[in-house]
């Protein structure tokens, strides 16, 4: 009787543990299962959501023009079908990467997708269309977090490798491979301080060049000497339909220049202001004059100049900011050339459109530190750039089934 | 000791039945479960090479062309690193059923696509095919289908300064003829008075018609009853505006849609053999001057008002831009106006509420309460476009603002002829990791 008690008392306690140690492993298993279903779920969902803001053009549909919100988000250059994105869409949307800049002349913050010192994109506040403004708009608000980048798929870097003659260095690559035996067209803008007025002059000249087998080129302005001028170069590099876009410029006054915000965006006015007024520098002695033009790029891969109204030449002092009116909707480049004094100065630009100098954008939530991250990407042209859209995707409502 | 050894046998059948689920219970490798969607990819990458035509281009070329080189070059650029490709082109033949896809050539940059692929497939057209177009016939569904063009020869022009009415006439015909079931040309103001009879020209519906005004601010006037007092002519004020009503009349009784395509609508009366010694005041023979009133009754007309003597007013504002909705049928009919226009002869907002009228049609953006370009649609029946812009006219702004007004479908052709089309599929594949 006793041991059959404990034979009883045995087999029990082991079927039990054996019980507990079987639906632990079946759990996890499932468990796996389930949470891999998740993951593959929010893969899709990352897909279509891409798909969704890169296929529809948004409500309105020329939002991207307009400072009011959006009613109905999406990227889509409404002129065009397929992966076509509005360069201006992209302009109103609040950097999640820049330090927003505050400008006291106006009361304002500006959404900051500037890339480095004289190549500028402020946006007000009012007009950036915010993160949550979209979440809200996609339908994902509370349910899922993103960031949805835009990158240049050619990066064309410049640089200056020597001064006296300038010679200049363009190197091209792609995501993977670098951008062998590509054509070049460059614009080549000189500041001119001198003269019998007070506000600045430019030079602009316009050449090509192809890239080597890495990729990379050589200019040589033998009559120029990189010490004593402020210069700009815009550079376009295309292979094949692709299209990149870079940049570099040399001032002579770097504390004391022009500094464009996007005022309106409708009628294309844009706040030129003194760089005191934004750094806070102290106050400066000298008033600075400006020349401002706007360019376009063409077909042919050469900028063509867009006259300005009278607004185009002024003078900006501490305190004091001027306007000046882009009478166009179409995307370009505002350059500004401003003078210190007769050795002075500099150029300033800023695109009219993200595309136009091949600016990046990050947009939304920041995904370090979830737990599951998918992202998906597309290959979209932003009036004839060729961009990279990334979009990284994530659930707020958790998946932690195993702890 | 039954029953451990019971318990020992049931531990080893769940054991067994854990190990075989866990064996067909294969989890997918972990890149599987996020994976990227290289389909998608593949479509947009092949896009963005299409972008400026240059993979259309590239992909008729030679298979010897450097252009083949330089497209591997973009491809590879274009690609993220852990990306591989494999790219092939096919011509389509087309028979009579069946298509066959002859294989061209193909490029690849890798051994093998690695542990996960997809293909995306785009289909070029060779810059030499011509692509045809056919366009819906408006009244195709709904009856009506004719335009009038108002061609008459016994006609003279105001404000269509540098054309003949003719001429914008043969422009018009050639613009809008292919939307239209009939297009007839009005040669003489007498055809013009036998359709306000009621009476087709050659055979066509009269109702729900589209009537276009070519002589500008003049409107032809038939001579005989058109222009007889009491009927066309007013004879208490010695004003043929009372032909402006009649012609509000017969829109609203045929229903038609009345285009007026430049300036102050029905300002003058023309014809020349009716006014021989008569000038519109500027010095233009075969036309009398109505004034503003002939606007004013040609809407009283239209809204079925009694006739009553009385100016109508336009507005100035200067330039004026296309409409949203004016841009997207812009581009969708392939017409190109210049998107902004002086306006010197803008209508009130006011007509809507005074003649029960309704913008249906926005051809440039209101300013001040003006409507510098517009459709009309009157409450009951009829409707009116007009474009009071500036001379010179631009007759593409009137074919633009009826194509909006009516909206006919354009139906493109396949691509589809023999040697033509190329099919270009891109394969992309996931190397590297687990």
């Amino acid at each position: 009787m006793a041991g059959s008690t404990i034979d009883h008392l045995i087999s029990v306690t082991i079927f039990i543990g054996a019980l507990l140690l079987f639906i632990s492993l079946f759990n996890q298993t499932l468990q796996t299962a389930v949470l891999y279903q998740q993951h593959r779920n929010l893969a899709a969902k990352c897909s279509d959501l891409l798909d969704s803001i890169l296929l529809t053009p948004g409500v309105p549909l020329d939002w991207g023009k307009i400072d009011s919100s959006p009613i109905g988000f999406g990227l889509q250059d409404p002129e065009f079908t397929q992966y076509r994105i509005s360069p201006f869409s992209l302009m109103r949307l609040w950097s999640s990467v820049g330090e927003p800049v505050y400008y006291p002349d106006t009361g304002k913050t500006y959404s900051n997708a500037t890339a480095g010192f004289g190549e500028y994109l402020l946006m007000p506040s009012a007009s950036a269309v915010n993160y949550s403004t979209v979440t809200r708009l996609l339908g994902i608000n509370g349910s899922y977090g993103f960031q949805l980048t835009m990158t240049p798929i050619v990066t064309v870097s410049v640089s200056e490798v020597q001064s006296n003659p300038l010679r200049i260095a363009i190197n091209a690559t792609g995501k993977g491979f670098p951008l062998a035996n590509a054509e070049v067209s460059y614009c080549f803008l000189t500041v001119s301080l001198a003269g019998q007025q007070s506000y600045p002059s430019y030079n602009v000249t316009y050449g090509t060049t192809s890239t080597d087998e890495t990729g990379s080129a050589l200019l040589d302005f033998t009559e120029t000497n990189g010490d004593e001028i402020s210069y700009a170069l815009i550079a376009y590099a295309h292979i094949s339909g692709l299209v990149g876009v870079g940049y570099h410029q040399h001032v002579t006054s770097d504390t004391q220049y022009v500094i464009p915000f996007i005022d309106n965006l409708e009628t294309g006015r844009v706040l030129l202001a003194h760089s005191y007024d934004v750094h806070f520098l102290g106050t400066p002695a000298a008033e600075i004059s400006y020349n401002a033009t706007f360019v376009i790029l063409t077909e042919d891969f050469t900028l063509r100049e867009i006259p300005l109204g009278a607004d185009r030449v002024g003078n900006v002092t501490y305190g004091e900011g001027k306007t000046v009116t882009i009478p166009t909707d179409n995307p370009g480049i505002l350059l500004i050339t401003y003078r210190k004094s007769a050795t002075e100065g500099g150029v300033v630009m800023m695109p009219w459109g993200l595309s136009s100098m091949g600016f990046s954008v990050a947009f939304g939530s920041d995904p370090s530190g979830k737990e599951w991250v998918a992202t998906d990407l597309r290959q979209v042209i932003v009036n004839g750039v060729a961009y990279q859209a990334t979009l990284a995707l994530w659930s707020l409502e958790g998946y932690q089934v195993i702890s | 000791m039954m029953r451990t050894i019971e318990v020992f046998i049931v531990i080893i059948i769940i054991t067994s039945a854990f190990l075989i689920s866990s064996f067909y219970a294969v989890l997918p490798q972990p890149r599987r479960v996020s994976p990227l969607n290289l389909r998608r990819i593949a479509l947009s990458t092949l896009q963005t090479l299409d972008a400026g035509y240059s993979l259309s281009e590239t992909v008729f070329k030679d298979e010897n062309d450097s252009a083949w080189e330089q497209l591997q070059i973009a491809l590879s650029a274009c690609l993220p690193p852990n990306l591989v490709y494999n790219l092939t082109v096919y011509e389509v033949q087309s028979g009579n059923e069946t298509e066959l896809y002859r294989y061209i050539k193909s490029f690849s940059n890798a051994q093998d696509l690695g542990v996960q692929s997809d293909a995306g497939a785009y289909l070029v057209a060779s810059s030499n095919v011509t692509f045809q177009v056919t366009p819906e016939k408006i009244g195709e569904h709904g009856g009506g289908g004719t335009l009038y063009i108002l061609n008459c020869s016994d006609s003279n022009g105001w404000w269509i300064t540098g054309y003949t009415g003719q001429s914008l006439a043969a422009d018009l015909y050639n613009l809008l003829s292919p939307y239209f079931q009939n297009t007839i040309m009005v040669q003489t103001t007498a055809q013009l008075g036998q359709i306000l009879n009621g009476t087709s020209l050659q055979g066509e519906t009269l109702q729900n018609a589209v009537v276009i005004n070519t002589v500008g601010e003049a409107v032809p006037i038939p001579s005989g009853y058109y222009a007889s007092s009491g009927v066309g002519y007013d004879s208490g004020h010695s004003s043929y505006a009372r032909y402006c009503y009649v012609l509000g009349q017969k829109v609203r009784t045929y229903n038609w849609t009345w285009a007026s395509i430049v300036g102050w609508p029905f300002y003058y009366v023309s014809n020349t053999g009716l006014f021989s010694s008569s000038q519109n005041s500027w010095g233009i023979y075969g036309m009398v001057m109505v004034s503003s009133y002939g606007l004013q009754a040609f809407l009283q007309g239209l809204d079925n008002q009694p006739y009553s003597y009385s100016t109508s007013s336009t507005g100035s504002p200067g330039v004026v831009y296309l409409s949203t909705q004016a841009q997207y049928y812009s581009n969708y009919y392939g017409i190109y106006p210049s998107p902004y226009q002086t306006s010197t002869r803008a209508l009130p907002s006011s007509i809507q509420t005074d003649f029960r009228l309704t913008v249906s049609t926005l051809i440039f953006n209101p300013v001040n309460n003006y409507y510098a370009g517009a459709v009309y649609r009157h409450a009951g029946t009829g409707a009116f476009l007009a474009l009071g812009l500036a001379r010179t006219p631009d007759i593409r702004l009137t074919a633009l603002g009826l194509l909006s007004y009516y909206k006919p479908r354009l139906y493109r052709s396949e691509y589809n002829a023999t040697g033509t089309s190329r099919l270009v599929v891109l394969q992309l594949g996931q190397v590297g990791g687990v």
